[in-house]
């Protein structure tokens, strides 16, 4: 649930980044750690096992700037993606408002992917949330390993996007697509601020 | 200069009542999820926003290991180190759930936390109103604005 200051005029969102197990999440995270000044980050807090693997989660405040007057916080978190972590996935998912789906554009993990967006409508039904009901962006990452290994953006967009959300052809270990995404999940996230009541 | 701050301004009286009788460094007033509604001793708000994921997080684990264990959502967690301790709670308010996180240093202790915790959740209750029908907060063409904010911030 956004949280909306109108006395101080701030906003605080707090987006998910879900996915399967090395799709890119805490990449993107990483990514967007490097290239935001440090005066409108927070610290970048990694729960993580020996191996670097996400445990419970990444946290990166950053500040957006002012809109419409507002001051804007996100909060972004990525989930575990390995299937037996999927309870502290569904504590992290709770309140989100918006999800980036961080999908693995290599050919062999189409399987873990639909597992992985499935798993993301059933965790969000258990809280209540009808997926169709939370802003979502597709990120189809990994898009710079060779053609033979992946799957194009609209082999992607065919067998994950049939509610046509915006997604995005993305390499996040060099940075592209990730300001993209942010950008498309900021945008819908802050739409439904200026349309509908926030719940 | 003062350090408390709130986002919902009936959380203000009963937070510095809290803090002073407790002797509290820094108070969290939060939701489950991490979202932060009023807060004390704090300088810097990213700080802010780290400490509440993580104390919500530990009340989100806590909670599913008593799921798991068939008991009763746990109330309080303790945790006391050599110069601070941190005391996380929930409890249910006419808001919903809410957590705290408390911080204490030598001054104080873990009873005395607890002690005018009680008190603290009483008066939070007791000062939370119904809550309102929400209104629309930003204006039609926010995109302009959030385009700007979002190259801003990605400037190298």
């Amino acid at each position: 649930m956004s949280l909306v200051n109108f006395s101080a005029r701030e906003i605080t969102c707090k987006i998910v980044y879900y996915g399967p197990g090395r799709s890119g999440k805490t990449t993107n995270l990483h990514y967007i750690y490097g290239r935001v000044p440090a005066d409108r980050r927070g610290t970048m807090v990694s729960l993580a096992t020996q191996t670097d693997r996400t445990l419970f989660f990444d946290f990166l405040p950053i500040e957006l700037g002012t809109i419409s007057g507002f001051a804007t916080r996100f909060q972004l978190y990525s989930v575990p993606g390995q299937v037996y972590y999927n309870a502290t996935r569904k504590l992290v998912l709770q309140g989100a408002d918006g999800v980036v789906f961080v999908a693995d554009s290599q050919a062999r993990q189409l399987d873990e992917n639909i597992e992985s967006l499935q798993n993301l409508q059933a965790n969000l039904l258990e809280q209540g949330v009808d997926v169709r009901a939370v802003p979502l962006v597709l990120q189809y990452n990994k898009q710079d390993l060779p053609p033979e290994l992946i799957l194009q953006q609209n082999e992607l967009d065919d067998a994950l996007n049939f509610r046509g959300l915006p997604s995005v052809p993305a390499d996040a270990l060099s940075g592209r697509g990730v300001f993209e995404t942010l950008k498309a999940i900021s945008a819908l996230v802050l739409r439904r601020l200026s349309q509908e009541s926030p719940k | 200069m003062s350090t408390m701050r709130a986002v919902e301004g009936w959380t203000v009286k009963p937070l510095e009542r809290f803090v002073n009788e407790a002797g509290a460094r820094l108070t969290l007033l939060m939701t489950p999820a991490g979202q932060v509604l009023a807060q004390f001793g704090f300088t810097r708000a990213v700080d802010v926003m780290a400490a509440a994921a993580l104390g919500a997080a530990i009340v989100s684990s806590t909670a599913e290991i008593a799921r798991l264990l068939e008991e009763p959502q746990f109330s309080a967690l303790n945790h006391q180190g050599l110069r601070h301790g941190i005391f996380v709670a929930g409890f249910d308010s006419p808001r919903g759930r809410l957590l705290a996180l408390v911080v204490y240093g030598t001054n104080s202790s873990v009873g005395l936390v607890q002690l005018f915790f009680e008190d603290f959740v009483r008066d939070l209750i007791a000062a939370c109103p119904v809550p309102e029908e929400r209104r629309p907060v930003l204006a039609e063409d926010f995109e302009r604005e959030l385009n700007q904010s979002l190259a801003s911030l990605f400037r190298s």
